[in-house]
């Protein structure tokens, strides 16, 4: 190219079109690029019904985009949790006293009630960051950490991502992998596994903290199919090891015949647990698999969200998990979206209600509703629009209901009389604001 | 053949602060939207765009056999007298032909029977190409207005102009018919007709290469004013590990190597803007240089 | 055991995919106009996606999927 190319064109180009369009030119341009920070924003509500677990959370995410395509993500979350969480044990039809974690005092649970834990007041902070740049003209990396702390708990860990597109970029696929160190701080010790909960003031039994390792692998791939229909397919392997029990959670030793927990002996002036309970003890490793596919439907302005996902892991726990959202415009920029959530797991092989006295004791048990047989469902509806000033807010309600499947012959005695895996109801309420755009 | 089994229906619908009317036009989705609270206005206004958008589209394009392109194209060699307008377009083209020294030439749409812009490594033959390139370059026109003659074998295609042109009579239109503000978007080539009252701009995107992805668009907040954008669209072809754009080059025959994927430039009209985006992607690595020079604003994806 | 299935399950699916023609399939640059829209990423809305991975993470057993399988917490 010669350098009499570079000479300036605009005022021959401005001539030849006054003269083309055949009327003086309108007003000078102005054009100016918008703010590049996007602030997402949220304000949530969890709440548990029976005196159990409530959550207040307030989450900021902060997207800048730079130039060449290269995004910073920022996000921080704060939360609160208060409430009781079930311990393990089984509700007797007599009452009972526990422990508290930190070993400081007991509480006592009613006849027929679930034993519940509320000694939890937390207050969790989480940060995550994340960096995304292209690589040449069809790759694109992710390089991340994530940090959070909460009285009893630390996390750590970095994730790096990889994709590279194909066929026009309708196919892309991708790998990354995220490694985690976890440290454990229990209120007063993580107990040793399948050991006595003693009594008050009493911490023999406990070890000062204890550590965990992740490590996870996610490959997919996404792939346009039409104008309006893109799916994805995810395989997942995660990896962890070291401390995975829950150093909160127990389980009651029952009689063998009656079922009924086995009162502890009582020493006077000395408070202490009313029965005989010992803390869970679960693998020091579990790998677990994933298969996840997503499809996503843009049909007039609506656009269906199918998701199914397919876990099984080495502690024989196997779930399904079907999500569908159903984004609905209507009047203006507003818009519902019903969302139905079903899941369904299959107990943990070392799941059981509770430990029958005499019985030697297994390896691995724990009694934590969390590893049992169950289904929940979830129905929700959000609501969004946008405001005045162009900024996106929404607001979502949602029901959450887990109902446990505890099969007749894992009940002993009198246990048929109880509750023993009370359906777990909860609200979720979102509030989302968005802005920055 | 005509267009009217394409779909010729504008939609309306309303947006935030503004009415819209959509409709297809020089095969691509077009809108008008209105800075107005009455949608008689916005629907009268959306016509009078959409109408001219027809117009030039019927007027000027290749699959139309019975317009002035037409007449042009088939006249064998025998002059053919034009009417005003095109008249104007063509003494544009040929100044533009001069400013680029070659490089913006309405007679190098034949190249395109030669070139096939599939990904494949089917490059034509020098041979080939040369065959075709003895029937490219303005300069074997003869042009007095209005009366053009074409060597034979040789055709005018208005498909780098007309576009950005349409955008620029519809926004004239509109203008001597309101003073509201209207943004006239033709798949992606704008102007804007009067600065907004009830806003501060209109917010337009540009999308990002890696749209999709979680990458936000880039958004540009346009008060007045017009914005054209120039892109491959991945249409490329690749033989021996070298990338051949589909821009070609009209003196060569040969496609301008390392072309931008997309450039896009904002200007006083949209033809300016359609102008400096074509010649800049017709610069090939010097794309950025070129723009900087001429002093204007510009948006290039590589 | 169903584990052993997974994986060559997926490999085979990833094989098929890939192989079958995926090269016609799709559409073409400009014709990704539905595709960019905000409500057509597969990621979601990332706030709403992180709380809830970070709920089903505390209340099942199960986590992850689209992403890293959320937790980083001692909720479970």
């Amino acid at each position: 190219m010669s350098n009499s190319d570079k000479h300036k064109v605009t005022a021959t180009l401005a001539a030849a079109t006054c003269s083309l369009l055949g009327s003086s030119l309108p007003d000078p341009v102005h054009a100016q690029e918008d703010s590049t920070w996007d602030f997402n924003t949220a304000l949530l509500y969890y709440g548990e019904d029976n005196d159990r677990v409530q959550d207040l959370s307030v989450s900021v995410l902060a997207k800048r985009t730079l130039v060449d395509d290269r995004l910073l993500t920022l996000g921080i979350t704060l939360d609160g949790l208060t409430g009781a969480s079930p311990n393990g044990a089984l509700p007797q039809s007599f009452a009972q006293t526990f422990t508290q974690p930190s070993g400081k005092r007991i509480y006592s649970i009613d006849a027929s009630q679930l034993p519940i834990d509320d000694t939890f007041k937390d207050t969790r902070l989480a940060l995550t960051a994340n960096w995304q740049q292209p690589l040449g003209r069809l790759y694109q990396f992710n390089v991340g950490a994530s940090a959070s702390r909460e009285y009893d708990y630390t996390h750590l860990g970095i994730n790096g991502k990889i994709a590279r597109d194909f066929n026009k970029r309708n196919t892309t696929l991708s790998a990354g992998v995220a490694i985690a160190h976890d440290s454990i701080e229990p209120v007063g010790g993580a107990p040793e596994g399948l050991s006595p909960m003693l009594n008050v003031g009493d911490l023999s039994n406990r070890n000062k903290s204890d550590t965990k390792d992740i490590f996870d692998v996610v490959v997919g791939v996404s792939q346009v199919i039409s104008r309006d229909l893109i799916v994805q397919l995810n395989y997942s392997y995660s990896d962890s090891s070291g401390y995975l029990s829950d150093p909160y959670k127990l389980l009651s030793v029952v009689d063998g015949v009656s079922g009924d927990a086995i009162p502890r002996p009582q020493l006077p002036g000395i408070e202490g647990p009313s029965h005989i309970f010992l803390y869970e003890q679960r693998p020091e490793d579990r790998v677990k698999h994933s298969l996840y596919a997503q499809a996503k439907h843009y049909r007039n302005g609506k656009v269906l969200d199918a998701s199914y996902r397919y876990m099984t892991d080495d502690w024989e726990i196997d779930s399904h998990t079907i999500d569908l959202r159903y984004r609905w415009p209507i009047r203006g920029t507003h818009y519902i979206e019903p969302h139905l959530r079903f899941y369904s797991q299959s107990a943990a092989e070392f799941y059981n209600l509770s430990l029958v006295d005499g019985d030697p004791l297994p390896d691995y048990v724990s009694a934590d509703y969390r590893l049992g047989d169950f289904d929940a469902i979830t129905a929700g509806l959000k609501y969004g629009w946008q405001t005045g000033g162009g900024k996106d807010m929404s607001v979502r309600l949602e029901l959450y209901r887990q109902s446990g499947k505890v099969a007749a012959s894992q009940l002993i005695g009198n246990q048929v009389n109880q509750d023993n895996y009370p359906d777990l109801n909860a609200i979720i309420l979102q509030i989302g604001y968005q802005f920055g755009k | 053949m005509t267009n009217s089994q394409v779909d010729r229906r504008v939609h309306f619908d309303q947006g935030d602060r503004c009415w819209r009317g959509q409709f297809i036009a020089m095969a691509g989705p077009c809108e008008i939207l209105c800075e107005t609270d009455d949608p008689d206005e916005a629907r009268s206004l959306a016509k009078v765009a959409a109408q001219e958008a027809w117009r030039i589209e019927d007027k000027f394009s290749r699959y139309v056999d019975t317009n002035t392109i037409h007449r042009i194209n088939h006249a064998g060699g025998a002059p053919v007298t034009v009417d005003a307008e095109t008249a104007q377009l063509i003494d544009f083209a040929q100044t533009i032909y001069e400013m680029s020294e070659g490089r913006f030439d309405i007679t190098s749409g034949v190249l395109g029977q030669v070139w096939c812009f599939d990904g494949s490594d089917n490059l034509p033959s020098s041979e080939h190409v040369a065959e075709v390139l003895a029937k490219v370059g303005w300069h074997r026109a003869t042009w007095k207005a209005p009366v053009l003659q074409l060597p034979p074998g040789m055709q005018i295609d208005f498909g780098g102009i007309g576009k950005e042109y349409a955008v620029d009579c519809a926004a004239s239109l509109l203008r001597e018919r309101t003073d509201h503000s209207c943004l006239v978007n033709f798949g992606g080539d704008l102007a804007v007709t009067a600065a907004p009252r009830n806003f501060e701009h209109w917010v337009v995107g540009i999308e990002a290469i890696g749209a999709g992805r979680g990458i936000p668009s880039k958004l540009l907040q346009l008060r007045v004013g017009a914005l054209a954008t120039s892109g491959d669209a991945r249409r490329f072809l690749q033989k021996n590990g070298i990338r051949y754009s589909h821009i070609l080059d009209p003196q060569s025959g040969w496609p301008v190597a390392d072309a931008p994927h997309a450039v896009t430039v904002a200007a006083d009209t949209c033809t300016q803007a359609g102008m400096l985006s074509t010649l800049a992607m017709l610069q090939g690595r010097e794309a950025e240089a070129y723009l900087g020079m001429q002093e204007v604003q510009y948006w290039c994806s590589r | 055991m169903m584990m052993s299935k997974v994986k060559p399950l997926f490999v085979a699916s990833l094989v098929v995919w890939l192989g079958c023609g995926c090269s016609s399939m799709g559409v073409e640059p400009w014709e990704r106009d539905i595709l960019a829209k905000d409500e057509m990423q597969l990621s979601g809305d990332p706030i709403e996606a992180a709380t809830d991975d970070h709920i089903y993470f505390s209340k099942e057993a199960s986590s992850g999927g689209r992403g890293f399988g959320g937790g980083g917490c001692g909720c479970n």
